[in-house]
Protein backbone atom coordinates (compact mmCIF):
# COMPACT_ATOMS: atom_id res chain seq x y z
CA UNK A 1 0.00 0.00 0.00
CA UNK A 2 1.47 3.34 -1.34
CA UNK A 3 0.96 6.40 0.38
CA UNK A 4 0.38 9.62 -0.34
CA UNK A 5 3.58 10.72 -0.05
CA UNK A 6 5.25 8.12 -1.83
CA UNK A 7 2.57 8.38 -4.82
CA UNK A 8 4.11 12.45 -5.10
CA UNK A 9 7.45 11.38 -5.07
CA UNK A 10 6.49 8.60 -8.26
CA UNK A 11 4.97 11.72 -9.90
CA UNK A 12 7.69 13.53 -9.49
CA UNK A 13 10.72 11.08 -11.05
CA UNK A 14 8.36 10.63 -13.90
CA UNK A 15 8.01 14.28 -14.60
CA UNK A 16 11.21 14.56 -14.13
CA UNK A 17 11.79 11.72 -16.28
CA UNK A 18 9.86 12.66 -19.16
CA UNK A 19 11.18 16.21 -19.39
CA UNK A 20 14.99 15.06 -19.80
CA UNK A 21 14.26 12.58 -22.54
CA UNK A 22 12.17 15.14 -24.00
CA UNK A 23 15.02 17.68 -23.29
CA UNK A 24 17.65 14.89 -24.79
CA UNK A 25 15.31 14.38 -27.77
CA UNK A 26 15.42 17.98 -29.22
CA UNK A 27 19.14 18.08 -28.49
CA UNK A 28 19.78 15.08 -30.28
CA UNK A 29 17.97 16.34 -33.41
CA UNK A 30 19.73 19.50 -33.54
CA UNK A 31 23.65 19.44 -35.27
CA UNK A 32 21.88 20.39 -38.37
CA UNK A 33 22.45 18.99 -41.63
CA UNK A 34 26.31 17.60 -40.41
CA UNK A 35 24.09 15.21 -38.28
CA UNK A 36 21.76 14.36 -40.97
CA UNK A 37 24.57 13.21 -43.13
CA UNK A 38 26.66 11.32 -39.81
CA UNK A 39 23.21 9.61 -39.57
CA UNK A 40 22.82 8.68 -43.13
CA UNK A 41 24.82 5.27 -43.10
CA UNK A 42 22.65 2.91 -45.61
CA UNK A 43 24.30 3.33 -49.20
CA UNK A 44 21.74 4.96 -51.49
CA UNK A 45 21.21 2.61 -54.89
CA UNK A 46 22.40 4.49 -57.52
CA UNK A 47 21.37 1.63 -60.18
CA UNK A 48 17.80 2.84 -58.73
CA UNK A 49 17.70 5.90 -61.03
CA UNK A 50 16.24 4.83 -63.92
CA UNK A 51 17.33 7.80 -66.06
CA UNK A 52 20.59 7.03 -66.12
CA UNK A 53 21.59 5.36 -69.15
CA UNK A 54 23.86 2.53 -69.78
CA UNK A 55 27.88 2.79 -69.09
CA UNK A 56 29.75 4.20 -72.31
CA UNK A 57 31.23 1.60 -74.42
CA UNK A 58 34.81 3.87 -73.96
CA UNK A 59 34.98 2.61 -70.22
CA UNK A 60 36.77 -0.48 -68.48
CA UNK A 61 36.25 -1.59 -65.07
CA UNK A 62 39.20 -0.23 -62.86
CA UNK A 63 41.31 -2.30 -61.48
CA UNK A 64 41.12 -0.83 -58.33
CA UNK A 65 38.39 -0.53 -56.11
CA UNK A 66 37.00 2.34 -54.27
CA UNK A 67 35.15 2.97 -50.77
CA UNK A 68 34.48 -0.83 -51.15
CA UNK A 69 32.97 -0.79 -54.50
CA UNK A 70 34.09 -1.56 -58.13
CA UNK A 71 34.05 2.13 -60.92
CA UNK A 72 34.84 2.00 -64.13
CA UNK A 73 37.53 4.23 -66.22
CA UNK A 74 37.51 6.09 -69.58
CA UNK A 75 39.79 4.15 -72.30
CA UNK A 76 42.75 5.35 -73.22
CA UNK A 77 44.28 2.92 -76.40
CA UNK A 78 41.41 3.84 -79.04
CA UNK A 79 42.17 7.17 -78.24
CA UNK A 80 45.90 7.70 -78.94
CA UNK A 81 46.39 7.77 -82.67
CA UNK A 82 48.05 4.78 -84.39
CA UNK A 83 47.70 2.47 -81.56
CA UNK A 84 49.29 -0.30 -81.92
CA UNK A 85 52.61 1.19 -81.33
CA UNK A 86 53.83 -2.25 -82.06
CA UNK A 87 53.55 -2.08 -85.98
CA UNK A 88 56.26 0.06 -86.25
CA UNK A 89 58.52 -0.55 -83.37
CA UNK A 90 58.77 -4.09 -83.43
CA UNK A 91 62.08 -4.87 -82.10
CA UNK A 92 63.66 -3.94 -85.80
CA UNK A 93 65.22 -0.43 -86.27
CA UNK A 94 62.09 1.67 -87.84
CA UNK A 95 63.89 2.14 -91.25
CA UNK A 96 61.57 5.41 -92.72
CA UNK A 97 63.08 8.75 -92.92
CA UNK A 98 62.29 11.66 -90.25
CA UNK A 99 59.98 8.84 -88.60
CA UNK A 100 60.48 10.54 -85.22
CA UNK A 101 59.21 13.92 -86.93
CA UNK A 102 56.38 12.66 -88.82
CA UNK A 103 55.38 10.31 -86.27
CA UNK A 104 55.86 11.69 -82.30
CA UNK A 105 56.65 15.53 -83.84
CA UNK A 106 53.34 16.87 -82.02
CA UNK A 107 55.08 15.74 -78.83
CA UNK A 108 56.59 18.29 -76.52
CA UNK A 109 58.05 17.01 -72.92
CA UNK A 110 57.30 18.68 -70.18
CA UNK A 111 56.86 16.33 -67.42
CA UNK A 112 58.73 16.37 -64.17
CA UNK A 113 61.25 18.78 -62.92
CA UNK A 114 63.20 21.34 -64.83
CA UNK A 115 66.21 19.25 -63.59
CA UNK A 116 65.57 15.79 -63.91
CA UNK A 117 62.78 15.66 -66.82
CA UNK A 118 61.42 12.33 -67.13
CA UNK A 119 62.59 10.69 -70.79
CA UNK A 120 60.50 8.63 -73.08
CA UNK A 121 61.46 4.78 -71.13
CA UNK A 122 60.84 6.16 -67.83
CA UNK A 123 56.81 5.13 -68.31
CA UNK A 124 57.22 3.31 -71.66
CA UNK A 125 58.53 -0.25 -71.71
CA UNK A 126 61.54 -0.15 -74.27
CA UNK A 127 60.66 -3.54 -75.06
CA UNK A 128 56.73 -3.62 -75.20
CA UNK A 129 55.64 -0.42 -76.69
CA UNK A 130 51.86 -1.16 -76.73
CA UNK A 131 51.95 -1.30 -72.31
CA UNK A 132 53.72 1.16 -69.90
CA UNK A 133 56.51 0.77 -67.07
CA UNK A 134 56.51 1.17 -63.67
CA UNK A 135 59.79 1.62 -61.81
CA UNK A 136 59.39 -1.74 -60.37
CA UNK A 137 59.22 -3.21 -63.71
CA UNK A 138 55.38 -4.12 -63.67
CA UNK A 139 54.01 -3.67 -66.98
CA UNK A 140 50.80 -1.33 -67.26
CA UNK A 141 48.13 -1.30 -69.72
CA UNK A 142 47.46 1.96 -71.32
CA UNK A 143 43.32 2.03 -70.15
CA UNK A 144 45.04 1.69 -66.45
CA UNK A 145 47.42 4.37 -66.63
CA UNK A 146 46.76 5.51 -63.11
CA UNK A 147 49.02 2.78 -61.96
CA UNK A 148 51.80 4.12 -63.47
CA UNK A 149 50.95 7.80 -62.52
CA UNK A 150 50.04 6.67 -58.52
CA UNK A 151 53.89 5.98 -58.43
CA UNK A 152 54.61 9.52 -58.04
CA UNK A 153 51.27 11.37 -57.70
CA UNK A 154 50.04 8.96 -55.09
CA UNK A 155 47.94 11.37 -53.23
CA UNK A 156 46.62 12.46 -56.55
CA UNK A 157 45.92 8.65 -56.92
CA UNK A 158 44.10 8.60 -53.57
CA UNK A 159 42.06 11.28 -53.80
CA UNK A 160 41.28 10.18 -57.59
CA UNK A 161 40.14 6.78 -56.42
CA UNK A 162 38.02 8.00 -53.57
CA UNK A 163 36.73 10.96 -55.76
CA UNK A 164 37.97 13.97 -54.51
CA UNK A 165 40.03 14.79 -57.13
CA UNK A 166 39.45 14.07 -61.31
CA UNK A 167 35.42 14.50 -62.13
CA UNK A 168 32.62 11.46 -62.91
CA UNK A 169 31.97 11.55 -66.50
CA UNK A 170 28.70 13.62 -66.67
CA UNK A 171 26.15 11.69 -64.36
CA UNK A 172 26.30 11.59 -60.56
CA UNK A 173 23.83 8.58 -60.23
CA UNK A 174 24.00 4.71 -61.84
CA UNK A 175 27.69 3.68 -62.35
CA UNK A 176 30.26 5.24 -61.20
CA UNK A 177 32.10 6.32 -64.34
CA UNK A 178 35.49 8.40 -63.86
CA UNK A 179 37.70 10.18 -66.25
CA UNK A 180 41.27 8.03 -66.25
CA UNK A 181 44.44 10.74 -65.96
CA UNK A 182 44.53 11.20 -69.46
CA UNK A 183 41.62 12.15 -70.38
CA UNK A 184 42.40 15.42 -68.73
CA UNK A 185 46.11 15.63 -68.46
CA UNK A 186 48.48 15.16 -71.20
CA UNK A 187 51.18 12.90 -70.31
CA UNK A 188 53.76 14.25 -72.07
CA UNK A 189 53.21 18.15 -70.05
CA UNK A 190 50.56 17.53 -67.44
CA UNK A 191 50.46 20.73 -66.26
CA UNK A 192 47.23 23.07 -67.46
CA UNK A 193 48.27 25.76 -69.96
CA UNK A 194 47.90 29.30 -68.82
CA UNK A 195 44.73 30.61 -70.97
CA UNK A 196 42.06 33.30 -71.68
CA UNK A 197 38.94 33.14 -69.33
CA UNK A 198 36.08 31.75 -70.94
CA UNK A 199 33.92 34.69 -69.87
CA UNK A 200 34.09 37.54 -67.53
CA UNK A 201 32.66 37.92 -64.25
CA UNK A 202 30.17 40.25 -62.68
CA UNK A 203 31.62 42.80 -59.65
CA UNK A 204 29.92 41.45 -56.49
CA UNK A 205 28.33 44.38 -55.55
CA UNK A 206 27.05 46.68 -58.81
CA UNK B 1 -2.62 36.23 -55.14
CA UNK B 2 -0.92 34.47 -51.91
CA UNK B 3 -2.63 37.20 -49.91
CA UNK B 4 -6.19 36.57 -50.99
CA UNK B 5 -5.89 33.03 -50.34
CA UNK B 6 -4.65 33.08 -47.20
CA UNK B 7 -7.17 35.82 -45.73
CA UNK B 8 -9.25 33.12 -44.69
CA UNK B 9 -6.82 32.65 -41.99
CA UNK B 10 -7.33 28.68 -41.86
CA UNK B 11 -5.71 28.68 -45.63
CA UNK B 12 -1.92 28.67 -44.46
CA UNK B 13 0.46 27.09 -47.04
CA UNK B 14 2.68 24.82 -44.67
CA UNK B 15 6.22 23.57 -44.83
CA UNK B 16 5.18 19.80 -46.15
CA UNK B 17 2.73 19.12 -48.94
CA UNK B 18 -0.96 19.18 -48.27
CA UNK B 19 -4.22 17.65 -49.96
CA UNK B 20 -6.04 20.51 -50.55
CA UNK B 21 -8.89 20.78 -48.72
CA UNK B 22 -11.18 22.94 -50.64
CA UNK B 23 -11.96 21.26 -53.64
CA UNK B 24 -15.47 23.24 -54.02
CA UNK B 25 -13.67 26.31 -53.73
CA UNK B 26 -11.09 25.38 -55.89
CA UNK B 27 -13.53 24.14 -58.70
CA UNK B 28 -15.35 27.17 -58.59
CA UNK B 29 -12.85 29.68 -58.97
CA UNK B 30 -11.49 27.58 -62.05
CA UNK B 31 -14.98 27.82 -63.43
CA UNK B 32 -14.99 31.87 -62.69
CA UNK B 33 -11.36 32.16 -64.31
CA UNK B 34 -12.69 30.35 -67.42
CA UNK B 35 -15.75 31.98 -67.88
CA UNK B 36 -13.47 35.30 -67.67
CA UNK B 37 -11.21 34.09 -69.87
CA UNK B 38 -13.74 33.86 -72.42
CA UNK B 39 -14.98 37.17 -71.81
CA UNK B 40 -11.79 38.93 -72.07
CA UNK B 41 -10.79 37.43 -74.60
CA UNK B 42 -14.09 38.62 -76.53
CA UNK B 43 -13.22 41.92 -75.19
CA UNK B 44 -10.20 41.96 -76.44
CA UNK B 45 -10.96 40.83 -80.03
CA UNK B 46 -13.57 43.09 -79.94
CA UNK B 47 -11.55 46.19 -79.21
CA UNK B 48 -7.98 46.25 -80.49
CA UNK B 49 -6.45 44.77 -83.37
CA UNK B 50 -5.67 41.04 -82.94
CA UNK B 51 -1.64 40.74 -82.86
CA UNK B 52 -0.82 43.14 -79.98
CA UNK B 53 -1.70 41.45 -76.87
CA UNK B 54 -0.77 37.95 -79.12
CA UNK B 55 -3.23 35.80 -80.66
CA UNK B 56 -6.45 34.64 -78.98
CA UNK B 57 -5.56 31.45 -77.43
CA UNK B 58 -2.56 33.08 -75.92
CA UNK B 59 -4.31 35.69 -74.63
CA UNK B 60 -6.38 33.07 -72.59
CA UNK B 61 -3.45 30.88 -71.84
CA UNK B 62 -1.36 33.60 -69.98
CA UNK B 63 -4.85 35.01 -67.94
CA UNK B 64 -5.35 31.02 -66.80
CA UNK B 65 -1.69 30.79 -65.55
CA UNK B 66 -2.27 34.20 -63.51
CA UNK B 67 -4.69 32.17 -61.53
CA UNK B 68 -3.18 29.16 -60.92
CA UNK B 69 -2.08 27.75 -57.27
CA UNK B 70 1.18 27.62 -55.70
CA UNK B 71 3.65 24.88 -57.00
CA UNK B 72 3.43 22.61 -53.59
CA UNK B 73 -0.03 22.97 -52.95
CA UNK B 74 -1.19 22.31 -56.96
CA UNK B 75 -2.13 18.63 -57.58
CA UNK B 76 -0.87 16.40 -60.03
CA UNK B 77 -3.69 16.61 -62.82
CA UNK B 78 -3.22 21.04 -61.92
CA UNK B 79 1.01 20.57 -62.59
CA UNK B 80 -0.07 18.86 -65.86
CA UNK B 81 -2.34 21.63 -66.62
CA UNK B 82 0.07 24.17 -66.14
CA UNK B 83 2.86 23.05 -67.43
CA UNK B 84 0.62 22.59 -71.00
CA UNK B 85 -0.07 25.82 -71.07
CA UNK B 86 3.40 26.33 -70.45
CA UNK B 87 5.06 24.77 -73.39
CA UNK B 88 2.01 25.83 -75.77
CA UNK B 89 2.87 29.58 -74.14
CA UNK B 90 6.91 28.88 -75.40
CA UNK B 91 5.63 27.85 -78.79
CA UNK B 92 3.49 30.50 -79.65
CA UNK B 93 5.67 33.11 -78.43
CA UNK B 94 8.82 32.03 -79.51
CA UNK B 95 8.48 28.91 -81.57
CA UNK B 96 10.14 26.39 -79.65
CA UNK B 97 9.71 23.49 -78.47
CA UNK B 98 9.97 22.80 -74.75
CA UNK B 99 9.61 20.00 -72.29
CA UNK B 100 8.66 20.94 -68.89
CA UNK B 101 9.59 18.64 -66.51
CA UNK B 102 7.58 18.21 -62.65
CA UNK B 103 9.84 15.48 -61.59
CA UNK B 104 9.53 15.49 -57.50
CA UNK B 105 12.69 14.74 -55.59
CA UNK B 106 14.30 11.18 -55.16
CA UNK B 107 13.47 9.48 -51.95
CA UNK B 108 17.42 9.19 -49.87
CA UNK B 109 18.60 12.15 -52.10
CA UNK B 110 20.03 15.42 -50.18
CA UNK B 111 22.34 17.28 -52.56
CA UNK B 112 25.75 18.39 -52.05
CA UNK B 113 28.47 20.27 -53.64
CA UNK B 114 32.07 20.65 -53.20
CA UNK B 115 34.65 22.95 -54.37
CA UNK B 116 38.50 22.42 -54.74
CA UNK B 117 39.94 25.97 -53.57
CA UNK B 118 43.04 24.61 -55.04
CA UNK B 119 42.40 22.91 -57.85
CA UNK B 120 39.88 25.96 -59.94
CA UNK B 121 42.32 27.79 -62.16
CA UNK B 122 38.97 30.30 -63.02
CA UNK B 123 38.91 29.26 -66.27
CA UNK B 124 34.72 30.37 -65.79
CA UNK B 125 34.13 27.80 -68.09
CA UNK B 126 31.40 26.48 -65.56
CA UNK B 127 29.88 30.19 -65.52
CA UNK B 128 29.25 29.61 -69.78
CA UNK B 129 27.73 26.48 -69.11
CA UNK B 130 25.22 27.95 -66.37
CA UNK B 131 24.34 30.38 -68.73
CA UNK B 132 23.57 28.39 -71.52
CA UNK B 133 22.23 25.18 -69.29
CA UNK B 134 19.92 28.09 -67.60
CA UNK B 135 18.64 30.24 -70.22
CA UNK B 136 20.19 32.99 -68.07
CA UNK B 137 19.43 36.61 -69.23
CA UNK B 138 21.73 37.74 -71.76
CA UNK B 139 20.96 41.61 -72.27
CA UNK B 140 21.87 42.15 -68.11
CA UNK B 141 24.79 39.18 -68.69
CA UNK B 142 23.74 37.27 -65.60
CA UNK B 143 25.32 34.56 -63.77
CA UNK B 144 24.80 32.76 -60.89
CA UNK B 145 28.20 31.71 -60.43
CA UNK B 146 30.62 34.27 -59.21
CA UNK B 147 34.65 33.56 -59.30
CA UNK B 148 36.78 35.47 -57.66
CA UNK B 149 40.66 35.41 -57.84
CA UNK B 150 42.18 35.58 -54.38
CA UNK B 151 45.98 36.59 -52.94
CA UNK B 152 47.19 33.65 -50.47
CA UNK B 153 45.76 33.95 -46.90
CA UNK B 154 42.30 35.46 -48.18
CA UNK B 155 39.62 33.28 -46.94
CA UNK B 156 35.96 34.97 -47.97
CA UNK B 157 35.23 35.58 -51.23
CA UNK B 158 34.32 39.04 -50.12
CA UNK B 159 37.73 40.23 -50.17
CA UNK B 160 38.56 39.08 -53.91
CA UNK B 161 39.21 40.03 -56.70
CA UNK B 162 35.78 39.73 -58.71
CA UNK B 163 36.79 41.67 -62.04
CA UNK B 164 39.81 39.93 -62.92
CA UNK B 165 41.04 40.08 -66.53
CA UNK B 166 44.11 38.76 -67.29
CA UNK B 167 45.23 34.95 -68.01
CA UNK B 168 44.88 32.58 -65.47
CA UNK B 169 46.09 31.16 -63.42
CA UNK B 170 48.31 33.74 -62.30
CA UNK B 171 51.24 32.34 -59.98
CA UNK B 172 50.44 32.70 -56.26
CA UNK B 173 46.80 33.39 -56.52
CA UNK B 174 44.12 31.09 -55.75
CA UNK B 175 40.18 31.17 -57.19
CA UNK B 176 37.56 30.94 -55.20
CA UNK B 177 33.61 30.25 -56.46
CA UNK B 178 30.70 31.32 -55.15
CA UNK B 179 27.13 30.75 -56.07
CA UNK B 180 23.63 29.55 -54.10
CA UNK B 181 25.00 27.62 -51.34
CA UNK B 182 21.28 25.53 -50.47
CA UNK B 183 21.76 26.32 -47.03
CA UNK B 184 19.31 23.39 -44.95
CA UNK B 185 18.32 26.98 -42.69
CA UNK B 186 18.06 29.13 -45.61
CA UNK B 187 17.56 32.74 -44.44
CA UNK B 188 15.90 33.27 -47.73
CA UNK B 189 12.90 31.09 -47.42
CA UNK B 190 12.49 33.15 -43.90
CA UNK B 191 12.29 36.46 -45.46
CA UNK B 192 9.79 35.56 -48.33
CA UNK B 193 6.60 36.92 -47.62
CA UNK B 194 4.90 34.82 -50.28
CA UNK B 195 6.72 31.58 -49.41
CA UNK B 196 7.16 31.35 -53.33
CA UNK B 197 10.66 30.27 -52.10
CA UNK B 198 11.13 27.11 -50.39
CA UNK B 199 13.42 23.83 -49.59
CA UNK B 200 12.60 21.03 -51.47
CA UNK B 201 12.96 17.13 -50.05
CA UNK B 202 16.45 17.02 -52.10
CA UNK B 203 17.48 19.59 -50.09
CA UNK B 204 17.61 22.31 -52.99
CA UNK B 205 16.35 25.68 -52.42
CA UNK B 206 13.95 26.40 -55.04
CA UNK B 207 11.71 29.79 -56.39
CA UNK B 208 8.01 29.24 -57.88
CA UNK B 209 8.85 31.94 -60.22
CA UNK B 210 5.12 32.51 -60.59
CA UNK B 211 4.30 33.37 -56.75
CA UNK B 212 7.28 35.49 -56.46
CA UNK B 213 6.22 39.46 -56.11
CA UNK B 214 9.69 40.89 -56.45
CA UNK B 215 10.14 42.30 -53.46
CA UNK B 216 13.64 41.11 -53.47
CA UNK B 217 14.25 40.51 -49.45
CA UNK B 218 15.22 37.21 -49.93
CA UNK B 219 18.01 38.86 -51.98
CA UNK B 220 18.65 41.23 -48.89
CA UNK B 221 18.51 38.64 -46.51
CA UNK B 222 21.34 36.17 -48.88
CA UNK B 223 24.49 36.66 -46.54
CA UNK B 224 26.07 34.40 -50.02
CA UNK B 225 24.97 36.97 -52.68
CA UNK B 226 23.35 33.74 -54.32
CA UNK B 227 20.09 35.22 -55.54
CA UNK B 228 19.59 37.53 -58.73
CA UNK B 229 16.66 39.50 -59.95
CA UNK B 230 15.40 40.23 -63.44
CA UNK B 231 15.48 43.92 -63.93
CA UNK B 232 14.03 43.48 -67.35
CA UNK B 233 12.65 40.99 -69.03
CA UNK B 234 14.66 38.25 -69.70
CA UNK B 235 16.22 37.89 -73.69
CA UNK B 236 17.63 33.98 -74.72
CA UNK B 237 18.53 34.10 -78.65
CA UNK B 238 15.62 31.35 -79.38
CA UNK B 239 18.57 28.95 -80.77
CA UNK B 240 20.60 28.78 -77.66
CA UNK B 241 17.13 27.89 -75.34
CA UNK B 242 17.81 24.86 -73.42
CA UNK B 243 14.60 22.90 -74.33
CA UNK B 244 14.79 20.70 -71.34
CA UNK B 245 13.39 22.22 -68.61
CA UNK B 246 11.85 22.15 -65.40
CA UNK B 247 8.74 24.05 -63.36
CA UNK B 248 11.15 25.21 -60.92
CA UNK B 249 14.63 25.43 -62.67
CA UNK B 250 15.20 27.01 -66.37
CA UNK B 251 12.05 27.75 -67.28
CA UNK B 252 11.19 31.07 -68.98
CA UNK B 253 11.60 33.86 -66.37
CA UNK B 254 9.99 37.06 -66.56
CA UNK B 255 11.22 40.49 -65.48
CA UNK B 256 10.41 41.24 -62.02
CA UNK B 257 10.93 37.76 -60.76
CA UNK B 258 13.68 36.36 -58.28
CA UNK B 259 15.73 34.08 -59.57
CA UNK B 260 19.08 31.47 -58.40
CA UNK B 261 21.06 28.28 -58.84
CA UNK B 262 18.86 25.15 -58.61
CA UNK B 263 21.57 22.78 -58.94
CA UNK B 264 20.32 22.71 -62.48
CA UNK B 265 17.35 20.75 -61.24
CA UNK B 266 16.07 19.50 -64.96
CA UNK B 267 19.61 17.56 -64.87
CA UNK B 268 20.36 16.47 -61.27
CA UNK B 269 16.77 14.82 -60.71
CA UNK B 270 17.27 12.66 -63.79
CA UNK B 271 20.79 11.65 -62.50
CA UNK B 272 23.24 14.07 -64.51
CA UNK B 273 25.66 16.60 -62.83
CA UNK B 274 24.78 20.36 -62.60
CA UNK B 275 26.27 21.95 -65.99
CA UNK B 276 28.83 23.78 -63.77
CA UNK B 277 30.36 20.62 -62.78
CA UNK B 278 30.43 18.51 -65.75
CA UNK B 279 31.98 21.73 -67.18
CA UNK B 280 34.50 22.21 -65.20
CA UNK B 281 38.24 21.37 -66.78
CA UNK B 282 40.03 21.12 -63.82
CA UNK B 283 38.00 18.77 -61.69
CA UNK B 284 37.30 21.09 -58.88
CA UNK B 285 33.80 20.77 -58.38
CA UNK B 286 32.03 17.52 -56.71
CA UNK B 287 28.61 16.91 -56.55
CA UNK B 288 26.69 14.13 -54.95
CA UNK B 289 24.36 12.53 -52.76
CA UNK B 290 24.88 13.39 -48.70
CA UNK B 291 22.82 10.44 -47.59
CA UNK B 292 25.09 7.80 -49.70
CA UNK B 293 28.25 7.15 -47.06
CA UNK B 294 29.81 5.58 -50.98
CA UNK B 295 29.42 8.67 -52.86
CA UNK B 296 32.35 11.26 -53.97
CA UNK B 297 31.10 14.52 -52.13
CA UNK B 298 31.01 11.95 -48.63
CA UNK B 299 34.55 11.14 -49.38
CA UNK B 300 35.49 14.62 -49.50
CA UNK B 301 33.81 15.64 -46.46
CA UNK B 302 35.41 12.62 -44.63
CA UNK B 303 39.16 12.38 -45.95
CA UNK B 304 39.70 16.21 -46.84
CA UNK B 305 39.83 19.66 -45.19
CA UNK B 306 36.36 20.89 -45.83
CA UNK B 307 35.04 24.65 -44.81
CA UNK B 308 31.70 26.37 -45.16
CA UNK B 309 31.48 30.16 -46.51
CA UNK B 310 30.53 32.33 -43.25
CA UNK B 311 29.43 28.89 -41.22
CA UNK B 312 29.08 31.25 -37.95
CA UNK B 313 25.62 32.58 -39.49
CA UNK B 314 23.87 29.40 -39.03
CA UNK B 315 22.69 29.25 -42.65
CA UNK B 316 23.83 25.25 -42.68
CA UNK B 317 24.97 25.70 -46.21
CA UNK B 318 25.29 22.30 -48.19
CA UNK B 319 28.17 23.77 -50.36
CA UNK B 320 31.44 23.14 -49.08
CA UNK B 321 35.11 24.28 -49.98
CA UNK B 322 37.88 22.14 -49.37
CA UNK B 323 41.52 21.97 -50.02
CA UNK B 324 44.13 19.10 -51.23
Amino acid sequence: MKTPKQKKYGLATVLGLMIILTGWNAFSEKGGVVQTIKNATSTFDNGSVESVPPVPEDTVLAQVRYQGGTFRVETRKDKVKRFQCSQCHNNQPVAIANAVETAHGDITLNHGDKVKQLACFTCHDKDNRDVLITEKGTKVDMDHSYQLCGQCHFRQKKDWIGGAHGKRVSWWAGERVVKNCASCHDPHAPRFEKRWPKTYSRPFTE
Amino acid sequence: MGFLKNKSGRQQITDEHRPCQDSGRREFLKKAVKAAAIGGTAVVTGCQAPGLLGSKEEFALQFQEYFKAHYRLMTEKERDTTITRLERLAKLQKNVDVQISSKEAMPGVLFGYGFNVTRCEGYMECVSACVRENNLDRKSNMQYIRIFEMEPGQMTPDAGQGKFFNEVPVDGRFYMGAQCNHCDNAPCIKACPTKATYREPDGIVVVDYDWCIGCRYCMAACPYYGRRFNWNEPVVPVKEITKKQHYLGNRQRRRGQMEKCTFCVQRTREGRLPACAEACPTGARIFGNLLDPKSEIRFVLENKKVFRWKEELGTDPKFWYFID
